[in-house]
């Protein structure tokens, strides 16, 4: 909670302060972008949570989304295969994914880190290959289908001025936070995933099936890898399979670090990985804005995040101390 | 005037919101062994932080062969001869034993080159003041702990340390190891080296102490003479009560079988297999020697390791138990050894940890936690065990090591399992809290409870046991009756032997 | 209307790529505008209304980071400077989502004008088009032609291509085996350049719709190209590309880099191989590295795009029509900045412009080198 509190406040002062230095920030039509862009990479963010929570890591979130944004247009625009269809072998192919990663990294004791980076290697490279690099889309075709990540809702009651319309992938990640939220937070599965990331053995040893847990958390991040592949391709339209994705996994795992989650795991919420989200995008859109050099766009965010890490672990530190005092007394 | 070699003069220790020593004083003479016991929290450890740098007083003072002395830190304090062997022991592992003697202040030569010569001439000497006779370049992997720890000791020694300062060393050693240990400190005494030795196990203290020195609540309690200790007033100086009853029993009526294994071998000893039975309503011991396979077995029965052959079965019926979750569908629930790493998630609220097992049972509503009903588990829990805890709230790592402990036992009985397997129940809590452990164990065998524990306290094993199965090698190699418990029958099954009275 | 006109161009698009054989469908197309020029008619050119004393703000967007868009950078800051307007250069780190965000906070930020290096011409069409009404649009480098943008600022790869053939066919007169590296094949510049190399070693007809698939060798009759490699713009990858091709082939024969970092790193290779005196090296644009190269001896001879002229005639353009001067737009919407083969006899001179250009020193070694030779 106290976490979710730090990152809502950075939150508000990174747009706070935006906002004030250039009004145009504010306007409906960047508002809508930046939601639409936190919903995205969103999706990412709350796949890769379920991970980290665990204590895991996954490296390969970003050939997944590569992967699968090549596989869909090569699906449906080169072989005739119906949407409906096609976008549910995609997603089978990302769950596959996600369950080999967990089997390898239960049942052969792998480390996560080299299972995923493998996995980064070659979804990568198989992406290339059946496509031979060519850049995949669906060019003027399925504009219907594409609505679902570049459609708006618009919102009732609201004059011309202040029309603003929600973005359908934020839409999306907001169903897909309060469904994960209530996961993590009030089922019994949710408690297990925490405790499994908290202390594995004393899991196992109250009789928690840890293996299978761990098995779902891989196929949960990489499914919603492979619906984040969707929701890419089709907001953009166009898929180099060579950098499509490249280093997503790596936003999807700063966000969840920002939203509170601990990398040794059994540490983290669902909505603070939205925010976190939220605020890496902010980041983005307020150092242009702002009138940054896209230089050094990289180092504010960095320097961000890294700056709240910093804050986040000397106010631990405090509560620790202060507990600690409170104990002895 | 003849100066005792280290002085401790009314020292107090803050700590933020607490009094962890209270004008507390101490001498050792040269050549001494002192016992310091008391149970956790009284202060012991701080004093030794402070004698060997870690911590430093807020008021009192230190003194040296009658000096004062500012020991403000570890380089301080071994400067002077002090040395800290820690109850978790600070060696790598990876490196043989000479370079963990040498770790950090290897002799080099003149072009910067470790000499292993060095190295292995200085380290045999002090092996050797060890009684471990090791080829310096061993790995140390292939050394039991109590070896491991003589190693330590070793190290200390070729620091020309004068004071040794052991923190529980005997917490994790078997009989044997133990009795090595005591033979080097006695060797080590004649040598003029001196030695403070926080004790846990009272019966240790009156063979090996010159001293016993008494904490309570960051206070001296109390001094007993090398003539005038004896269990019952050392307990009586720590807990500050009447001890008596510690091992208190009420009749057991051992019912119908409800436990039995058949020709049961665990991975670590493939070829021993094992036969035996508990009947519900008994308090059954399983003593052994550290490493004999005790811990091993109880893993296969839990279901954490696959068993290599044999079969249990569970109140008439075949099991096969592939998970924990197996064993405690069954009825039958482990509390390990590693209370930290396998019993509890030690830094989750108490109520979290209660509830685990149970989140799939009598706490989950479709696929929902039942909040209000783990609410009361917990406020249950906090009652009938008699948890010393501000709330169901709190982190269980604030809490003392008994208190931890009977989380342990809470979260188990709130599933009312039919066997309960304990393995070292009361490793590393105060003697309160091991009275009322026993005293549960008892209540809940009386209650029909089939109760298998693990102990290496002979005391433990005799004095809480119905019968006692004895481990050797991975092997049941004999049982005793209560009538039968003494301390080298136990000790004879152990180590091998065929029992003297037996046949 | 516009659909229409969209539907038009790709069922254009996909009748030439459907019927290579016929030269008559394309040859009229002449590269990179093909589509363009098929059109009858051009939408209206969209102007502003920025007072001429007052600065309008145009952005630059490229397609990436490179050394080029440095040169090409300095153009568009020289021409803010001569027609009075602020430039906002931006270079997308990571492909096309990057560029879109980009893009996106131009728009929001509510600039006067945007000239872009499309990064896939056909799949970013949405977001292009959406530039385009809002702001004044043109494209620079790499055309998206099937968009509203008011022109194109570029050179014709396809010709480009061919010139880099022609300085091939100088340096391995003989013929033999020829490897092509590249950063990304999936942009059309890529593509065009790459084909224009391999028509000219084959002597085809020109036509720039013609695509032989990567992959598999291209035979003909004195040159052969075994294949094209590419490296996502990873310049590690760009070098071991090079280092791999060096070893596999033991035939190799001339190499050519397409994209302005590829020639460098594989003369690196070639000389860590020391190879520099088997493998003749044909190169694209103006790195130093390539253009001390070319002085040394190592390298053949490159194709120069114009960048400085990109910035310079991108932003001119901009501004103008941000004002409401719609004349610098020519007739075809299509300003060609022609290419040029840089070779030895002209390489200092080039060179020592460029720098000018860039405001940097004239290189050094250049000029003892062209001492030496004036003796």
């Amino acid at each position: 909670m106290k976490k979710l509190l730090g990152i809502l406040g950075l939150f508000i002062v990174v747009f706070g302060f935006t906002a004030v230095q250039n009004p145009k920030f504010i306007s409906a039509y960047n508002m809508e972008n930046l939601l639409n862009w936190t919903g995205l990479f969103g999706i990412l963010g709350v796949g890769a949570a379920f991970v980290i929570i665990t204590g895991g890591i996954d490296l390969s979130i970003g050939s997944v989304v590569g992967l699968v944004g090549c596989l869909l247009p090569l699906f449906i625009m080169d072989h005739g295969v119906p949407v409906p269809l096609a976008i549910l072998s995609v997603m089978l192919i990302a769950a596959l994914i996600g369950l080999t990663h967990g089997l390898l990294i239960t049942k052969l004791n792998l480390q996560p880190f080299v299972v995923t980076l493998c996995g980064l290697l070659i979804y990568r490279g198989v992406a290339r290959f059946i496509t031979a690099d060519q850049t995949m889309g669906f060019g003027n075709t399925h504009g219907d289908l594409r609505k679902l990540a570049t459609g708006k809702l618009a919102i009732p009651g609201l004059t011309e001025a202040t029309k603003f319309d929600l973005p359908i992938p934020f839409l999306i990640l907001f169903i897909l936070m309060v469904v994960g939220a209530i996961f993590l937070d009030k089922t019994i599965w949710g408690r297990y995933l925490l405790a499994l990331g908290r202390n594995e053995q004393a899991a196992r040893y109250s009789g928690i099936k840890t293996d299978r847990l761990t098995i779902m958390s891989y196929v949960i991040c990489s499914t919603l890898a492979g619906f984040g592949g969707i929701m890419f391709m089709l907001d953009l339209n166009s898929v180099q399979p060579s950098s499509h994705g490249s280093f997503y996994e790596l936003y999807a795992i700063a966000a969840a670090v920002l939203g509170g989650c601990s990398l040794r795991g059994g540490e983290g919420s669902i909505i603070g990985v939205v925010i976190g989200m939220a605020v890496l995008r902010l980041l983005y859109n307020a150092s242009n804005l702002l009138g940054i050099p896209t230089q050094l766009e990289f180092t504010i965010i960095g320097a961000v995040i890294l700056a709240g890490a910093i804050v986040d672990e000397v106010a631990k530190r405090l509560v620790h101390r202060m507990r600690q005092a409170k104990q002895q007394r | 005037m003849n100066h005792p070699l280290l002085e401790v003069r009314i020292v107090t220790k803050y700590f933020p919101g607490v009094v962890a020593l209270k004008q507390v004083s101490l001498t050792l003479e040269a050549g001494e062994v002192l016992a310091l016991i008391g149970e956790n929290g009284a202060g012991k450890s701080t004093l030794m932080k402070i004698l060997a740098g870690i911590q430093q007083p807020d008021l009192g003072k230190l003194f040296w062969n009658g000096k004062e002395a500012d020991i403000d830190s570890v380089e301080a304090a071994m400067e002077l001869g002090i040395a800290l062997i820690h109850q978790e022991l600070n060696l790598a592992d990876n490196l043989d034993i000479g370079s963990n003697i040498f770790l950090g202040r290897e002799p080099r030569n003149k072009l910067g080159i470790v000499n292993r010569r060095i190295i292995r001439e200085e380290s045999r000497k002090v092996l050797e003041r060890v009684g471990l006779d090791f080829d310096p370049r061993t790995s140390l992997t292939k050394l039991s702990i109590g070896q491991q720890q003589l190693v330590e000791i070793a190290k200390a020694l070729s620091m020309n340390a004068k004071v040794l300062i052991m923190d529980e060393p005997t917490s994790s050693l078997s009989s044997k190891e133990t009795r090595r240990l005591f033979k080097v400190v006695k060797d080590l005494k004649q040598q003029g080296v001196s030695v403070i030795y926080i004790a846990h196990r009272l019966g240790e203290v009156k063979e090996l102490a010159d001293r016993v020195v008494v904490f309570r609540d960051g206070q001296n309690s109390g001094e007993l003479a090398k003539e005038e200790i004896s269990h019952d007033r050392m307990v009586q100086l720590m807990v500050g009560r009447d001890v008596s009853q510690l091992y208190e029993r009420t009749p057991h009526k051992p019912g119908d079988e409800i436990l039995k294994v058949t020709d049961l071998a665990s991975p670590a000893f493939p070829d021993a297999k094992n036969n035996f039975s508990i009947r519900a309503g008994e308090i059954v011991g399983l003593a052994g020697l550290i490493g004999a396979g005790r811990t091993e077995l109880l893993r296969v029965l839990f279901g954490i390791d696959d068993a290599v052959s044999g079969t249990i079965e569970v109140a008439g019926k075949p099991r096969e138990f592939e998970h924990p979750r197996d064993a405690i569908e069954a009825g039958m629930v482990l509390v390990p050894e590693d209370r930290k790493g396998q019993g509890l998630v030690i830094d989750w609220p108490l109520d979290m940890n209660g509830s685990l097992p149970g989140l799939n049972r009598h706490l989950k509503q479709k696929a929902f936690i039942d909040k209000r009903n783990e609410i009361e588990t917990a406020e249950r829990m906090i009652d009938d065990l008699n948890i010393k805890t501000p709330n169901r709230k709190q982190i269980l790592q604030f809490l003392s090591g008994g208190n931890q402990q009977k989380v342990v036992l809470g979260k188990w009985l709130s599933l009312e399992p039919k066997i309960l397997l304990l393995d070292e129940p009361t490793r590393g809590i105060d003697v309160g809290a091991k009275e009322e452990i026993y005293h549960l164990m008892d209540k809940l065998a009386a209650e029909g409870l089939a109760v298998l524990f693990v102990s290496s306290e002979l005391e433990e094993i005799m004095g809480v046991s119905d019968r006692v199965l004895v481990m050797h090698e991975g092997k049941v190699t004999g049982e005793l009756a209560r009538s039968d418990l003494t301390e080298e029958s136990i000790m004879q099954l152990a180590t091998g032997q065929e029992l003297a009275t037996a046949h | 209307m516009k659909n229409l006109l969209l539907m038009a161009g790709l069922a254009c698009l996909v009748g030439i790529t459907g019927c290579n054989g016929n030269g008559d469908g394309g040859s009229g197309a002449g590269g990179t505008t093909g589509g363009a020029a098929e059109q009858d008619e051009f939408g209206p050119i969209k102007t502003g209304s920025v007072g001429e004393d007052e600065k309008p703000t145009v952005s630059f967007v490229t397609n990436g980071i490179a050394s080029f868009w440095v040169v090409a950078e300095a153009g568009a800051n020289k021409a803010a400077e001569d027609v009075n307007a602020d430039v906002l250069v931006k270079m997308p780190a990571e492909g096309v989502a990057d560029q879109k965000r980009i893009l996106e906070d131009l728009l929001t930020q509510g600039v006067d004008g945007v000239a872009v290096s499309a990064i896939d011409p056909s799949g970013q069409q949405d977001i292009l088009n959406e530039v385009g009404e809002n702001t004044i649009f043109i494209t620079h480098d790499s055309d998206s032609p099937f968009t509203n943008r008011c022109a194109y600022i570029g050179m014709d790869n396809y010709d480009a291509g061919r010139m880099a053939g022609k300085l091939v066919k100088e340096a391995i007169p003989d013929g033999g085996e020829v490897m092509i590296f590249v950063g990304r094949l999936e942009q059309l510049n890529a593509k065009l350049r790459r084909q224009g190399v391999i028509d000219e070693l084959l002597d085809r007809e020109p036509d720039s719709s013609r695509y032989d698939e990567p992959g598999k060798p291209v035979e003909g009759e004195k040159y052969t190209i075994l294949d094209t490699r590419t490296d996502g713009f990873d310049f590690a990858k760009a070098k071991a590309e090079a280092q791999d091709a060096i070893n596999k082939y033991p035939d190799l024969k001339c190499m050519v880099g397409l994209f302005a970092y590829n020639p460098p790193l594989m003369l690196e290779a070639v000389k860590e191989a020391g190879k520099t005196d088997d493998i003749e090296i044909v190169a694209f644009d103006e790195e130093d590295g390539t253009l001390q190269g070319i002085v040394d001896g190592h390298i053949h001879g490159t194709v120069v795009q114009n960048p400085y002229e990109y910035g310079y005639q991108s932003v001119k353009m901009l501004a103008e029509l941000a004002r409401g001067d719609s004349s610098s737009v020519p007739e075809d919407r299509f300003m060609n900045i022609p290419a040029r083969q840089i070779r030895k006899d002209n390489v200092i001179e080039f060179w020592t412009e460029l720098n000018q250009l860039l405001g940097k020193e004239p290189p050094e070694g250049a000029a003892e080198t062209s001492k030496k030779e004036g003796e």
